[in-house]
């Protein structure tokens, strides 16, 4: 079938997200959720696009191609609602994001540079018990890319998210850390996370901490 | 939810036995707690991951709340907000020695919030163990331990002949399988009457049932959704409890009508008689030969098992409540694949709302042309109503379609008690818009109430009298929008955190900020509770302005 991306008449299967769609054709469509290695979850609506005729702006990655749809990467309200949407994120942690995370990328993309928002932010909770993934539960935004990683590709379910609504946050096990838990350290949920929450341990960082020298 | 987690469910459970959900629910129940061996139990017996029935236990309000042996929950639905003094909470707290979220040192009495009960038809309501009290003097009683059960809504209706009011006779079935092939009860009768979905959208249901009948699948399901959450409506309720025969019926007929063999009732843990009452309704049907094998010895087998939630609100949205029904956290899902193509178990599913199904055997018995002549204007059909207990009148009444708000509120319900001026209301739950006094002409029907931004949805009607502050009424709105958000997309998760929280102080709030928090809820969110909840706002916006605080 056929559909328009900015205007370019552009051939997909049937089936097709319109995510797939545009970056298939050399496009970009900014997201937090998204893991090409994952089923789409339709969770960060960041990856906001226009389609003509449809009532607003519409999630990129769960919505499915039809004959003859016309899409827009640059429709003013769907980078609005994006944009929006970057800044709830950045105001529910207690610190900035990391330059090279994904978060800070997608912030820059979408113009975000602070939040207006005040309020309630995710408490500081480090948890360094595992010898080569430390978790920063403060700075998960509950995209669950780590959770359908540790599901999808390696079956290991280690992973859960907890709690609800805002108070949204994940954990290993039954909440005991990743060495008490069914993980299997293959470093996936690390790979995956857009915001440093879930990081691998450098050799480096290990051996100075074991050597003492560490703070 | 990651996919291999549901298929890993599937593969260690019978269709109709009790989930992890159910297990850790009992336990809660049991014990009044659930300790970390607890969920590594159930994680073992139910063979699931311990992070996922971890996950599980932290979702849901009557896993969290720890339990005393007197386990007291205030009801703080809106209906009950509207009825009660703000300090009731904190009396009942002085008055037992235990804070909300907490239990005695003793253990013998634990407090928590609910919402709602269901008895806004005598509010405020506050849940005794299983014992509902509710209406004047319930504070007291409850302090002094001395908690009777509350009265059930007075009912009545207005049409010549009652459809929802009145007992089911299985007649609808019977006709069905002696007359009706599946696919005339499903052309003929169930799209012609036009039956739409009395839950909150309004899809019509014949075309639901018809995508599920169409989609390839052997086992398909059909599951009546028994959680009315939206606080302020006790109609779902007052059928389970007084009509589950119209209930089953109509989930039979829908069986029949898609080629299905398995119901589900997922009734909420806020209505305990509901469950009791629809289990013993099965059993009798059963024993009746009306639901099971060759059903009144046709080809047609249909079996109905009773599950109960445990807790949560968007519970109710259609992807909630299959995850919730599977046992697992409550959380929506993305559409597509919608229930119809792959719902319970990753097979077609079904999903109507009670009282859309209790509609179901008036059709199937005396045709789609009667059902349509039921109600004068563009819908076809009755709906019933429900009013607070700030009405003369409170209670439910099936009326037809097409009565303005003014006649439902002054004349079927006989206006506000003590003399008291109606200064707006909210019709049909905490996601419909709030119809200030001034627009009370507005037909009681689908489209006029979408054009002055509200809607039917669950069919309660809500009163707000002219001492109602409507600021502290967007807080309690956004506290409850802020509380059951599932968690799953962000401007639903953070941005009704947000919006709770620039009404939970006594700043200026900043109108354009908040207007824009609007927006990316209304077009950002996943489900109808973050796109849903800004509609009572955008109301007050309008109507109310000068009333929120605004700078």
């Amino acid at each position: 079938m056929q559909v328009m991306i900015d205007g370019k008449a552009v051939e997909v299967e049937p089936g097709t997200t319109l995510l797939e769609a545009i970056q298939g054709n050399g496009g970009h469509v900014a997201s937090l959720c998204y893991d090409e290695r994952l089923d789409p979850f339709g969770a960060c609506r960041v990856c906001m696009v226009g389609v003509e005729g449809a009532p607003g702006p519409l999630p990129s990655c769960t919505t499915l191609c039809r004959e003859g749809m016309e899409i827009s990467t640059s429709d003013e309200t769907a980078l609005r609602v994006a944009a929006a949407v970057v800044e709830l994120v950045l105001s529910e942690l207690p610190e900035a994001p990391g330059e090279h995370t994904a978060l800070a990328v997608v912030a820059k993309q979408l113009n975000v540079t602070r939040t207006r928002w005040t309020g309630a932010v995710h408490e500081k909770d480090e948890d360094l018990r595992h010898p080569y993934l430390a978790f920063r539960h403060e700075l998960c935004i509950s995209c669950g890319r780590c959770v359908r990683a540790c599901d999808e590709v390696q079956g290991a379910f280690a992973l859960t998210v907890t709690g609800r609504g805002f108070y949204s946050n994940v954990t290993a096990g039954v909440d005991s850390g990743f060495a008490e838990s069914s993980c299997v350290s293959c470093g996936a949920c690390a790979d995956t996370c857009p915001t440093d929450a879930i990081v691998e341990l450098r050799l480096l960082e290990l051996a100075i901490e074991q050597n003492g020298s560490g703070e | 939810m990651a996919s291999n987690l549901i298929k890993l469910t599937r593969r260690h459970h019978p269709v109709n036995a009790p989930t992890a959900l159910s297990k850790l629910s009992e336990i809660v129940a049991e014990t009044g707690t659930l300790t970390d061996e607890d969920i590594r139990g159930v994680a073992a017996d139910y063979r699931l991951p311990e992070a996922s029935v971890y996950g599980i236990a932290t979702f849901y309000d009557d896993l969290i709340a720890p339990r005393g042996e007197r386990h007291v929950r205030i009801c703080t639905g809106t209906a009950c907000f509207e009825a009660g003094d703000a300090d009731s909470a904190q009396r009942i707290c002085d008055g037992l020695g235990v804070g909300i979220g907490e239990v005695s040192d003793d253990g013998s009495v634990s407090v928590a919030e609910t919402v709602c009960l269901g008895f806004c038809h005598s509010s405020p309501a506050v849940r005794d163990n299983d014992v509902i009290d509710a209406g004047p003097g319930v504070i007291e009683r409850v302090i002094e331990g001395t908690t009777v059960e509350a009265g059930e809504p007075p009912m009545r209706s207005l049409l010549a002949e009652p459809v929802l009011t009145q007992p089911g006779t299985w007649a609808g079935l019977r006709r069905a399988l002696a007359e009706l092939t599946p696919e005339d009860l499903l052309q003929v009768e169930m799209k012609a009457a036009d039956l739409r979905g009395r839950g909150g959208a309004a899809f019509p249901a014949g075309n639901k049932w018809e995508f599920a009948r169409n989609a390839p699948g052997e086992q398909k399901y059909i599951v009546a959704n028994g959680d009315e959450g939206d606080p302020g409506s006790y109609i779902d309720k007052y059928l389970m409890e007084q009509s589950p025969e119209l209930l089953l019926e109509g989930l039979a007929l829908a069986g029949y009508a898609v080629g299905s063999d398995q119901g589900f009732v997922l009734v909420r843990s806020e209505y305990p008689q509901s469950t009791i009452i629809l289990r013993e309704a099965v059993e009798q049907a059963e024993a009746e030969n009306l639901l099971g094998d060759n059903i009144l010895g046709s080809d047609f087998s249909f079996s109905v098992t009773i599950v109960e939630g445990a807790g949560s609100y968007v519970v109710g949205e259609e992807t909630a409540l299959l995850a919730c029904l599977q046992g697992l956290r409550g959380t929506v899902s993305a559409r597509p694949p919608f229930p119809a193509e792959r719902g319970v178990y990753e097979e077609p599913t079904v999903v109507n709302n009670i009282e859309t199904l209790c509609n179901v055997p008036f059709i199937a018995a005396q045709g789609a042309e009667a059902f349509c002549n039921l109600s004068p204007g563009d819908s076809a059909g009755s709906k019933l109503v429900c009013f607070n207990s700030s009405f003369v009148n409170p209670g439910m009444v099936e009326v037809p379609f097409g009565l303005t708000v003014r006649e439902l509120c002054e004349e079927v319900a006989g206006g506000l008690k003590d003399g008291a001026q109606i200064k707006a209301v909210q019709i049909g739950g905490p996601l419909g818009g709030i119809l200030p006094a001034s627009l009370l002409d507005t037909p009681f029907d689908f489209g006029p109430l979408a054009e002055v931004g509200c809607m039917v949805g669950h069919g309660s009607i809500l009163a707000f009298d002219q001492t109602t502050d409507m600021r502290a009424l967007a807080q309690h709105l956004l506290r409850f929008g802020a509380h059951e958000s599932c968690g799953k997309c962000f401007p639903c998760r953070i941005g009704l955190q947000r919006a709770y929280e620039l009404f939970s102080d006594d700043e200026p709030i900043d109108r354009e900020s908040l207007e824009q928090l609007l927006e990316t809820l209304e077009l950002g969110s996943l489900c109808a509770h973050g796109s849903g909840m800004p509609a009572p706002i955008r109301s007050l916006l309008l109507h109310f302005p000068d009333e929120l605080g605004l700078r």
